[in-house]
């Protein structure tokens, strides 16, 4: 059941006790974002978004999107929601207060997209995906295309997409296909078609905004030849608003596992009018850009949903009688016992717990460091930031959108029969999870980054980003008797981790099969360990904290963390030893034989 | 150009100019079609890739690389083909003259083999090029070939003869022709060169040292006096002897945070290079090119070394922001320490060891080597690149009778006071400018290890004492941001950091 609460509780352990804010606020541009601002700012948005998009999840998944005459409808309520969150601010609330934002840090947009995400997805691809081409077209455009593009895009008026995907091109993109011709006056003329695209078309704003991959007429093949466009629906006229049609329009949407409510478009561009963003044939590279960001914000995803599941089953087995606790009733006076006497149950709600809060822990962490590249004058620190964040976001995307769906689908286990019903909701959340391991490079993609971009970087710079820091943690509380419990683990899985990666560095070297054969199982196990290290913090931040009012969250803390090194950070020697046997026993099995 | 005041650098610009609007320096190159200057481009050319299959494959490619090469080749090599019975009666000579006086890696007649010389005959065929008679009475037949493991070229006639090698000649390469290795790994080999003598053969990326080439040193101090061996030359013919420890290596360790893998790599080093030193037979260094850093510091644990005239020791490891963890400093303290011609007092060999250390210094040459200790007296020079691993394997056979692995040194050294003393002459360079940041942070690692640590003159201490400083410092160091960008800068541009 949607019964979803914002955990702000939760976010203002992770903002203000397990992480430093005093280091966000430094920033430029930060200053004013103290605790106060914050918690309001996270209590605003989860009132907001509980009141006004919770309660059209459901209906948005069962109506879906309509599709007549080339225009897509959104179902009942969505447009009337949508102004609401405009009206209320929260289309530009992490964007440059030049354009009208209010320049909110990746740290606390972070857990404001994670209650959206929880609430309703569907809803969030939409401003999702404008913030998207925001960030393309602030980072990349002309002053020109600034001016016009981003105050619409800012306060919600206009909606963006990304047009990447081609029926012959998916993750390949050397593959596109879709051509632009150079017109005079600077403008390009855009022809092809485009698949899977995110809000390409809805009734929510007067315009929508695209930004396209697309091949000039001499690019050069494949990779190197992609050059990025942004093409509106309307052009825009003299005064900068909606004017006439452009040659862009919606053949299709597709009927999917789920985000039903979430339009995705098959889109053709017929000599349609666009302008280059960026230098000729470096589309790619403008698409880098912002991939760090977008893939974050589906990791994301993984755990708004996650929460959603765990909150729902929680409720469910707290209220649920039915059996009698092994060692003895718990409540004699009742027909049956609280679903909450299982060890099952329980293995399965803590199973979620541990999940959503350790990487809630792993995206607040690395959503600081992108304030940091993002914002600091300190070079160096900039640019260990941003190391560490390139490092660690392909084992946030892939790691926290598979454990989101695990968590989805407990969610599901945890009702029984109950959760497989739709009225009950829970298995609405294994469909929308199940997108966001496919998309914005598939987790098996981000696997093959972290191990073949990510890993080898600079001899593996950005590795010593994560891995000394967490080294000399280890090292500092090797004595530390309160801590033991977690040190042990944590140094355990750390020095497999290391293992593995020396393992994959060395043997990767000579036969890339070997470093592809191992990038998920790997990814896995870095997900674990830097998991292990965040509950190792967040234990010892709880340890010291006991005493206090809070003494029950504190506690839940601990013994949270005590769960996951104990059930769950143990597949780590699984994983290794996986990694450890190569890719022979796949490599050598026959093609003919599959 | 020159009319319009290009003329360079301290003109408007040359060919080249170094564009600095805006802060950066950016190289740029002038467009010869419109005289502007844009931003200079690193072509990349489809054939040069192809190379990697062999030459024929970049001859065989169609872009302008593929075309420019086989325009020039062609013409080259038909040329050649062409002077020989002319010029000398057999090809070798032709071979040899143009690797010696011109540098070429191979000569025209092997380079004709290596594209196949009846494909080439074709397109200069197809091409309506003339064939040269040599060339075509060749026909599908090699110019060189290997019989019964010698190398054998063929005669102007069209019979095959041995290739002669004068007398005081020996080559790794014919021997590696006609024998297997008594050991092989990925990263070195032993030979049997004849008469009891063993060769060690590097065979990593540029011959660099890593744990593989550990392995087998410690590999031929068991195997050799098990099997019968008398005696140890360490040769290549790479085109340098060895360019250092594998750096990828340790900095891929650290920035894993592998402090005790990173260590023991340091360690075995050590314990391997005294293996060698103290083995129960004579070694014989015989270098070529460049031997530094850990290249270096496998020649000074020799009993001797035979170096070719154009060697270039030194132990730069300063370079990248560590000091010789492998028994360097060690070496050149002792060395100066037992110099009978050395100035006395404690000073001397601390200040001369940080002297040629602290500044990275390469000898230029096998004769300079000596000023600094890396050669000593009695150590041979070998002008013929050719007669290196002859002339060496002559020096380690005439140490084997009554041999006795060296005695083991203790030295002296002057402890804190002299630390103190150099460090504040450190600081004095740095107050000048001429010293960065991390060059002092080195330079006091190495002052302390040259000090000999917590120490004073009424102390001995063993070799074993100063290899545990050298780790405990390298190791420092190691960790150090600083260091790590040093290593990953050179690694990526080849060229040092001077932060």
């Amino acid at each position: 059941m949607a019964e979803y609460q914002p955990p702000l509780r939760e976010y203002q352990f992770i903002y203000h006790e397990l992480f430093d804010p005093a280091r966000t606020q430094a920033l430029p541009g930060c200053e004013e974002f103290d605790g106060d601002l914050v918690n309001a700012v996270l209590e605003e948005a989860g009132k907001l978004y509980t009141e006004v998009l919770l309660p059209l999840n459901r209906s948005g998944d069962e109506e879906g999107c309509h599709f007549e005459d080339g225009e897509v409808r959104t179902p009942a309520g969505f447009k009337q929601a949508y102004q609401q969150y405009v009206e209320a601010g929260w289309t530009g609330f992490a964007c440059d207060p030049e354009y009208g934002g209010q320049g909110l840090p990746n740290a606390v947009t972070l857990l404001v997209q994670e209650m959206l995400c929880a609430c309703n997805l569907s809803f969030g691809m939409y401003p999702g995906l404008s913030h998207g081409a925001y960030d393309a077209i602030e980072a990349h455009g002309d002053d020109e295309l600034k001016a016009l593009y981003l105050p619409k895009l800012v306060d919600g008026s206009w909606s963006g997409t990304m047009c990447l995907t081609e029926p012959q091109s998916g993750t390949d993109l050397g593959l596109v296909r879709t051509k632009a011709v150079p017109q005079e006056g600077g403008s390009y003329k855009l022809t092809g078609t485009k698949i899977f695209i995110s809000a390409g078309e809805h009734d929510l704003t007067e315009n929508i905004v695209h930004l396209v991959l697309a091949r000039l007429p001499d690019a050069p093949a494949g990779i190197k030849g992609i050059s990025l466009f942004v093409v509106p629906k309307f052009l825009p006229d003299a005064n900068g608003e909606a004017g006439e049609g452009n040659g862009v329009s919606c053949g299709a949407i597709e009927h999917k596992m789920g985000i039903k409510a979430s339009s995705t478009c098959v889109m053709n561009f017929d000599d349609a009018t666009g302008w280059l963003i960026g230098q000729p044939n470096k589309g790619m590279r403008a698409m880098f850009t912002f991939m760090n960001t977008a893939r974050l914000g589906v990791g994301v995803q993984g755990i708004g949903i996650g929460d959603a599941a765990y909150q729902g089953a929680v409720a469910y087995a707290r209220d649920r009688l039915q059996g009698r606790a092994l060692k003895g009733p718990k409540s004699p006076d009742k027909p049956a016992d609280s679903l909450l006497v299982h060890p099952d149950v329980r293995r399965m709600l803590l199973t979620q717990r541990a999940y959503v809060e350790g990487i809630r822990a792993l995206g607040s962490w690395i959503a600081r460091e992108i304030d940091v590249y993002e914002r600091s004058t300190d070079k160096a620190e900039a640019q260990a930031a941003e190391d560490l964040a390139a490092l660690l976001i392909p084992v946030f995307k892939a790691f926290g959108t598979d454990v989101g769906f695990d968590c989805a689908n407990l969610g599901v286990q945890v009702f029984g029969g109950h959760g497989y019903i739709r009225e009950h909701g829970m298995e609405q959340y294994v469909r929308d999870a199940r997108i966001t391991q496919l998309y914005e490079g598939t987790n098996g993609i981000q696997a093959l980054d972290l191990v073949g971009r990510k890993m080898s970087a600079h001899f593996g710079r950005y590795m010593r980003r994560f891995f000394q820091p967490v080294a000399a943690y280890i090292e500092e509380r090797q004595d530390n008797e309160q801590l033991a419990e977690f040190i042990q683990p944590l140094a355990k899985a750390f020095g497999r981790l290391q293992r593995a990666s020396a393992w994959i560095a060395q043997n990767g070297m000579g036969n890339p099969d070997e470093a592809a054969a191992a990038s998920s199982d790997y990814l896995r196990l870095f997900g674990l360990t830097a998991l292990a290290y965040l509950w190792t913090r967040m234990a010892e931040v709880s340890l010291d904290k006991l005493d206090g009012e809070e003494r029950r969250f504190y506690q839940a803390k601990l013994d949270t963390a005590r769960f996951f090194m104990q059930r769950l950070l143990p597949q780590n020697s699984g994983l290794f030893s996986a990694i450890l046997a190569g890719s022979k026993s796949m490599m050598a099995f026959e093609d003919e034989a599959f | 150009m020159i009319a319009d005041g290009y003329t360079g650098r301290k003109g408007k610009g040359g060919f080249y100019r170094i564009n600095r609007e805006g802060g950066g320096k950016v190289k740029e190159s002038i467009n010869l079609k419109t005289g502007e200057y844009s931003v200079s481009l690193k072509p990349s050319l489809e054939s040069v890739d192809a190379a990697k299959l062999g030459l024929r494959a970049m001859l065989q490619h169609s872009d302008e690389g593929g075309q420019y090469a086989w325009r020039v080749l062609s013409k080259v090599l038909s040329y050649a083909a062409s002077l020989v019975p002319e010029i000398h009666d057999q090809i070798h000579a032709v071979d040899e003259a143009m690797r010696l006086g011109y540098a070429w890696k191979y000569g025209p007649f092997e380079l004709i083999d290596r594209i196949g010389g009846a494909w080439f005959a074709e397109r200069l065929r197809t091409e309506g090029m003339a064939v040269p008679p040599l060339l075509e009475a060749a026909g599908d037949e090699p110019f060189y070939r290997t019989e019964n493991g010698l190398l054998q070229y063929r005669t102007t006639e069209g019979e095959y003869l041995d290739l002669p090698r004068p007398e005081g000649v020996l080559l790794l390469a014919d021997i590696k022709r006609r024998s297997k290795p008594l050991a092989k790994n990925s990263s070195a080999c032993l030979w049997d060169i004849g008469d009891g003598v063993v060769c060690l053969e590097f065979t990593s990326k540029m011959n660099t040292m890593d744990p593989m080439i550990m392995g087998m040193i410690r590999k031929a101090v068991e195997l050799i006096p098990a099997m019968g061996f008398k005696a140890m030359v360490i040769y290549n013919e790479g085109t340098n002897f060895s360019a250092g420890a594998n750096l990828g290596l340790l900095v891929y360790a650290a920035n894993l945070a592998m402090w005790e893998e990173s260590k023991q790599l340091v360690k075995e080093g050590q314990d391997t290079y005294m293996a060698l030193k103290y083995a129960p037979f004579p070694v014989v260094g015989a270098p070529s090119g460049l031997a530094l850093g850990g290249g270096c510091e496998i020649l000074l644990h020799c009993d001797a070394l035979q170096a070719h005239a154009e060697t270039y020791v030194g132990l730069v490891e300063v370079g990248v922001g560590v000091i010789p963890g492998w028994g360097g400093c060690k070496e050149l303290l002792t060395r100066w320490t037992v110099n009978k011609r050395r100035p006395g007092g404690p000073m001397p060999p601390v200040i001369k060891s940080f002297e040629t250390i602290s500044v990275a210094t390469v000898a230029k040459s096998a004769a300079e080597a000596g000023d600094y200790m890396f050669l000593r007296e009695g150590d041979g020079i070998t002008m013929n690149r050719d007669r290196l691993l002859a002339d060496a394997k002559a020096k380690v056979l005439s140490m084997v009778d009554g041999y006795a692995p060296p005695e083991p040194v203790e030295v002296k050294l002057p402890g804190p006071t002299a630390r103190v003393a150099m460090e504040m002459g450190v600081d004095s360079f740095v107050k000048l400018g001429k010293v960065t940041p991390h060059d002092q942070v080195v330079a006091n690692g190495l002052i302390e290890v040259l000090s000999g640590g917590d120490t004073d003159m009424t102390e001995s201490l063993s070799e074993q004492a100063l290899l545990d400083l050298e780790l405990d410092q390298f190791m420092r160091l190691a960790r150090h941001p600083d260091t790590l960008a040093r290593m990953e800068h050179i690694l990526e541009t080849g060229k040092p950091l001077r932060n």
